[in-house]
């Protein structure tokens, strides 16, 4: 093996095998945290459109007025501004989606779904780094 | 001998049109087809012959008859069975030879795939499954936000409980309102488009 010198690999990774699988929360037309399946689940266009936390980047929310402004950052090539830009992508020639922003009423369920989102990429990025540690 | 017409039609009930707030009943017949919401109001109706197109595929509700119609644009009518398919695509081919095309889409949560343009839509594919699908009508404005970056802007009502349907149609939305339905609704989407910057400054520049 090569020590240390070994470029950092994109690992596959998948949500859902069939549309059975999705939480029956998704007929609500509003943002879920699917912990079990590393998931946030979106409404698009009255469609759940699944997206694999390891897509995102960051999450955060803004209350404007009676709504509250909710952006989510997705990890896109271009992006490494001053450092380096080390994440790999399986394809970097592809079109990325790199933000989403939703409007809602329910301030206090979406402060709780930022949480959430926040709490699910840390413990998946912990997970992931405690793997490597042990593989070494 | 005494003749009489029957007029034959196929009824679904707990649809939702368009992402309406409550749900109605869609009745199809061979001249077309209606949905009455639940609560009472106008319906909806949509001639035959304005059906260009129809697809099936896995919704919010349940599932999901997609039509583009020549007048209206894209009708969503959601909450159907898995099992209704076989009824519907029939009798989409039988009363007005249109194939329900069964469109799977993409599970996979990926956030890279290909953005294309269709007739009325704009398609976001996962390797070659759409991962969804942005009717041209909700769309207000696009621009390019930055180096390789393009935001589109969704239309919203102002006022969130305005459908653009005056009330009627149990809260069915009109074309440019249809964000407007969901409990979370989308503002804003940026895409990274490897390539854009060039090609855009050309052709503001006029001929090159």
């Amino acid at each position: 093996a090569l020590n240390g010198t070994e470029e950092k690999k994109f690992k596959r990774f998948e949500s859902y095998k069939r549309d059975n699988q999705f939480p029956h929360q998704v007929k609500d037309l509003a943002i879920y945290v699917d912990r079990k399946a590393h998931t946030v689940i979106l409404p698009i266009m009255g469609r759940p459109v699944p997206f694999h936390i390891n897509t995102i980047k960051n999450a955060s929310h803004t209350p404007e007025g009676e709504f509250t402004s909710l952006r989510i950052n997705f990890l896109s090539p271009g992006q490494g501004v001053g450092r380096k830009d080390d994440q790999p992508f399986e394809d970097p020639t592809a079109h990325f989606i790199r933000s989403l922003t939703f409007r809602s009423r329910d301030i206090d369920r979406i402060e709780e779904i930022t949480k959430q989102i926040t709490d699910l990429k840390k413990d998946v990025v912990r997970r992931e780094q405690e793997k490597k540690q042990m593989e070494d | 001998m005494i003749r009489c017409t029957i007029i034959v039609t196929e009824a679904f009930e707990g649809i939702y049109l368009n992402l309406s707030k409550q749900p109605g009943t869609t009745r199809f017949a061979e001249s077309g087809w209606g949905w009455k919401p639940s609560g009472g109001g106008d319906t909806f109706t949509l001639d035959h012959t304005q059906i260009v197109q129809a697809q099936w595929s896995r919704a919010a509700r349940g599932y999901e008859v997609k039509v583009l119609s020549r007048a209206d644009g894209v009708i969503q009518l959601d909450g159907f069975q898995q099992e209704d398919f076989d009824r519907i695509s029939r009798l989409f081919k039988v009363w007005y030879s249109i194939n329900l095309d069964n469109k799977e889409h993409a599970l996979r949560g990926w956030n890279w795939g290909k953005a294309e343009f269709g007739k009325a839509e704009l398609a976001f594919n996962v390797q070659s499954r759409p991962a969804f699908e942005i009717p041209y009508s909700e769309i207000s404005n696009t621009n390019l936000a930055g180096k390789n970056e393009v935001a589109v802007d969704f239309s919203l009502p102002a006022d969130g409980n305005d459908t653009g349907t005056n009330g009627h149609l149990g809260g069915a939305r009109a074309r440019g309102k249809k964000a407007g339905g969901a409990r979370d609704q989308l503002v804003e989407m940026r895409f990274y488009i490897p390539g854009t910057a060039t090609k855009k400054e050309k052709k503001e520049d006029g001929e090159d």
